[in-house]
């Protein structure tokens, strides 16, 4: 019964947690053109970054 | 975990694509930056990163709403919206202090930036503003 109370909590508080961290680094690559991390990504979400106002070349 | 896959991914990625061609229809309208690439390039560039923006400012919405000082949601939605905005435009700020070279800070692209960061707080608030009792933010 704990374990489940435990794994009920875990899925309730950490899993969304974590989903968003990583949500969050992908928009970060997107909003400054990370090609670092993911080639390709500057050309292809050019139009969108200067739209929103982020600093570009 | 339901209410969490409702609320934040499926709410938050609906509001992100229709505030993706807003953002869209607004750049043609104001002229600010010219668009480079083709329209169907844009609309799929523009409704996928909007669905990532869109999610991510719902899911810290789910996350840490309880801690905006608003109690309604479209203000909380906004805040968070915001505020997730100047947090990458400083970053940007300091890219280009590091790099000026490479990147350009211009006035009326931030501007209409900022205007499309309440407008995705907005839309988001809207749409989520029906689940916020049954997921508590």
């Amino acid at each position: 019964m704990e374990r489940i109370l435990e794994r009920d909590s875990f899925m309730k508080a950490v899993l969304p947690a974590l989903a968003v961290v990583a949500l969050a680094f992908t928009m970060v690559v997107i909003a400054y053109g990370m090609e670092s991390v993911a080639p390709g990504v500057h050309d292809a979400f050019h139009d969108f970054r200067h739209t929103i106002g982020m600093p570009c070349h | 975990m339901m209410s969490f896959l409702k609320e934040c991914v499926l709410k938050g990625a609906l509001a992100g694509v229709v505030w993706g061609w807003i953002a869209m229809v607004l750049n043609s309208f104001t002229g600010i930056f010219v668009f480079e690439g083709g329209f169907t390039h844009d609309l799929v560039t523009f409704s996928v990163a909007g669905a990532v923006f869109g999610v991510v400012v719902s899911g810290f919405l789910f996350v840490g709403g309880r801690f905006v000082p608003f109690k309604k949601t479209l203000p909380r939605a906004v805040f968070v919206s915001v505020f997730i905005w100047l947090v990458l435009r400083a970053g940007g700020v300091l890219l280009s202090s590091m790099e000026p070279s490479r990147y350009h800070v211009l006035t009326p692209e931030t501007l209409q930036g900022l205007f499309l960061a309440v407008a995705l707080g907005t839309l988001l608030g809207i749409f989520r503003k029906d689940g916020q009792q049954r997921c508590g933010c």
